[in-house]
């Protein structure tokens, strides 16, 4: 018996080494995609963080050279593939005329976006630059995520900023981020043949929310949905913006952040409209495709689509057929006062991060990117097939020589019709526009106007208490 | 006599380090952690401040984490149960196969365990498509106008339930057959001798010997289930309202929306408490036995 112990006593412990490995392997791969067990946020944030940490360090080891170069990582979030290539473009071009610093750039698909970029931040491996929505900036300044630009880029970029626009990217006195493009939230496609069709005039799109659920009515028929617009509270959380301004002049609480503020006729309208639409069948019951997507019209399943402006690109580039039969239009105001807001502007910017060691270097590829020569941002609006909107002046200027965008009567409506009305979005935390958006649904799928603004208002009073929000508006 | 085994200490230990090792890097460390950091507002960019339970406070008085754990009861209500049911019968039918057949079946039911979910809810958004989905043109054949299966609040839970029970069907079906196999055949032989029906026997002899199978099939069935959250992030996102916002679809929205982290932890350590209440209560009233086979 010893005698056999003593012969398998290695072969033991190689097995014992095999499995530690083979554990070891296996358990550090297995771990990230293990979210749905109890406690997701505990087990996630240790394992991932350990992915990203093949940057940066390793190069001090390969320094021979006598300057040495610096790296920054910059994740950029995914959007539509020419934005993409643009962005891979540019990049190769700085890291080729920078000596110096060399920038390497991921792509990070928006919906891994929060978990990846958490976790990184939780292991001290945020990347140096990112790309940040407008109405993160505000938080992100208050919490120390992005550091502040003005001693980085010249002050003179900010000058050939739109002022409504710079304002998005100002907390206190201080710039934040630098926009890269702006585009507003809602816009109206319609079919002009199917307009015909119904006996309607093509030329004479809705300015009336009365007319477009009259229109709906006409336009819909077997096969056909005569309109569509957000119908889930996730999707009207924020597309809803534009309509709450246009109806009631304000959003959901008050600018002291002390209390809700939707207790008057002016959001009575707004859920109604959504609640009228609804119920009178003149959209789908069940959405054909999320709120950003074009597709179900694409298709020729709806007459007039409420959607942002970024659906003229996705036209452009998959429905080249129908295009000739398409309306742009504004979407419909309350009374019909097409200089009411409709939309508001959402966007991108880049910012640095707060704690980034080599903030300099990273706000020059920022500058060299987004406020540098026009002809690289004019680059990305043609790749988008201009569905997208300059925030410089100067980028929009030079754009009028050129002639593919001068000749674009959308990016022109767009440009001329809505953007000079949008409004900013707004910068209180999200669960204010979810609770907000779930009463909106709730009037959709039945309940009655005056018991969803009762319950939205009561939601959104005790999240105000509960999270003490008053009083903490840092742009107020 | 001298027993013929003898404890071999450190074998056990060689052989017990790897996975204490991994278990305390990868649970338990992360999970001290986790209760520590719930006490704190954590932000990765200041200072953490000490903030006692109010994160707890703030999820145990929110309405939708109560909500979304009332889904998610209510989601493993319909799965689990109608997952057992169905994958006893068809264990049943799989056991009284020809070697040829069976192998076969069994092979095309365990086809959907290892499809990913969220391939699994792509198929089905597919499926209960308004315009032009299987399922509403298969209603139609009856005259029934389309129904909006996903966006409906009467249809959606039961509409994610049905690829939950597609998943699973197989892993518990496989399990169950297993357990069918290791009744003694003896038992049956004596029952029909008796003149005992096909019904008495499954109440008397197949039920009471594969307890231990559908305990364990409960309880892994139900934790799996109330901590679903892919099928309804791909097919609803959590809507309509929040009628099929699961527990950890809640606290994944918070862990992606909020500037704090403290409240998604909180959230989670509590569902941790949901969890382990309904395992211990169905190992109570359920009492696991030693099978008392011969």
């Amino acid at each position: 018996m010893k005698e056999n112990w003593g012969k398998s006593k290695p072969w033991s412990i190689m097995l014992s080494a095999l499995i530690i490995m083979a554990l070891a392997v296996t358990g550090c791969g297995g771990n990230n995609d293990k979210g749905s067990s109890a406690s997701p946020s505990a087990s996630v944030s240790p394992s991932e963080s350990s992915t990203p940490s093949e940057s940066g360090e390793p190069a001090e080891s390969e320094s021979n050279a006598p300057a040495e170069k610096v790296k920054l990582e910059f994740w950029a979030q995914k959007f539509e593939e020419s934005t993409d290539a643009w962005f891979k473009k540019w990049t190769d071009e700085f890291n080729k005329t920078h000596e110096n610093i060399e920038i390497k750039l991921t792509i990070v698909p928006g919906d891994a976006w929060a978990q990846k970029m958490k976790a990184a931040q939780a292991a001290g491996k945020a990347p140096d630059i990112k790309t940040i929505s407008y109405g993160n900036i505000a938080n992100g300044a208050k919490m120390g995520e992005i550091l502040p630009l003005n001693d980085l880029i010249d002050a003179t970029a900010f000058d050939d900023l739109y002022d409504n626009v710079k304002e998005f990217v100002t907390v206190g006195d201080k710039y934040y981020a630098y926009p890269k493009l702006v585009e507003p939230s809602a816009v109206l496609f319609y079919r002009k043949d199917m307009f015909k069709e119904a006996g309607l005039d093509p030329e004479k799109p809705p300015t009336t929310w009365a007319e477009v659920l009259e229109y709906g009515k006409k336009l819909t028929k077997k096969g056909v949905f005569g309109f569509s617009i957000a119908q889930n509270a996730a999707d009207l959380g924020w597309s809803s913006w534009g309509l709450q301004y246009n109806a009631a002049g304000h959003l959901a609480i008050t600018d002291d952040w002390s209390k809700a503020d939707i207790n008057n006729d002016g959001y009575k309208s707004v859920f109604n409209f959504y609640q009228q639409a609804y119920q009178s069948g003149i959209m789908p019951k069940q959405q054909l495709a999320g709120y950003t997507d074009i597709k179900p019209f694409g298709e020729g399943k709806l007459a007039m689509q409420v959607i942002g402006s970024w659906a003229i690109g996705q036209l452009r580039n998959s429905y080249k057929n129908i295009l000739d039969n398409v309306g742009i239009a504004p979407m419909a105001s309350i009374d019909g006062d097409q200089t009411k807001p409709t939309a508001t502007l959402g966007g991108w910017t880049l910012a640095v991060d707060g704690k980034s060691e080599h903030a300099q270097e990273a706000a020059s590829y920022i500058s060299y990117l987004l406020a540098g020569d026009p002809n690289i941002m004019i680059d990305f609006f043609k790749g988008s097939q201009f569905s997208k909107f300059s925030a410089r002046k100067s980028v929009d200027e030079a754009m009028k020589v050129d002639v593919d965008a001068s000749k674009d009567t959308w990016r022109a409506l767009v440009a001329e019709k809505v953007i000079p009305y949008a409004k900013a979005e707004p910068i209180y935390p999200w669960d204010i526009s979810f609770a907000l958006s779930t009463g909106i649904e709730s009037a959709m799928r039945g309940t009655s106007v005056d018991k969803a603004i009762a319950k939205a208002e009561k939601d959104i009073n005790d999240f105000i208490t509960k999270s003490k929000l008053a009083g903490t508006n840092p742009k107020s | 006599m001298k027993t013929n085994f003898r404890y071999d200490n450190k074998a056990a230990y060689a052989l017990l380090t790897p996975i204490v090792v991994l278990l305390t890097i990868f649970v338990v460390i992360p999970f001290f952690y986790a209760i520590k950091v719930s006490f704190y507002n954590w932000s990765f960019y200041q200072e953490s401040t000490f903030v006692g339970f109010r994160n707890f406070y703030m999820v145990v008085t929110d309405r939708l984490f109560g909500e979304a754990v009332w889904v998610g009861l209510k989601f493993a209500l319909m799965v689990v149960p109608a997952m057992l049911i169905l994958s006893f019968l068809f264990a049943n039918v799989v056991k009284n196969l020809g070697a040829k057949y069976s192998g076969f079946v069994k092979t095309s039911i365990y086809i959907p365990t290892i499809i990913s979910g969220i391939i699994a809810s792509v198929i089905f958004v597919f499926i209960y498509d308004y315009m032009g989905g299987l399922a509403n043109y298969v209603i139609g054949w009856f005259g029934s106008e389309p129904k909006a299966w996903l966006a409906d609040v009467a249809t959606a839970l039961p509409s994610i339930a049905a690829p939950a029970i597609w998943l699973g069907f197989g892993f518990t079906a496989l399990i169950m057959l297993a357990g069918l196999h290791d009744i003694p055949e003896s038992y049956y032989e004596a029952a029909d001798l008796e003149g005992a029906g096909a019904f008495k026997k499954m109440w008397y002899i197949t039920i009471p010997l594969m307890r231990n199978v559908i305990l364990y099939l409960l309880v892994t069935g139900f934790i799996a289930q109330i901590s679903q959250f892919e099928l309804s992030l791909v097919m609803t996102n959590g809507g309509p309202l929040s009628e099929t916002t699961t527990p950890n679809l809640y606290i994944l929205n918070h862990f992606r929306n909020d500037v704090m982290v403290g409240n998604s932890i909180a959230a989670s350590l509590l569902l941790f408490v949901v969890l382990g209440s309904i395992s211990a209560l169905i190992f109570r009233v359920l009492n696991s036995e030693k099978a008392v086979d011969g």
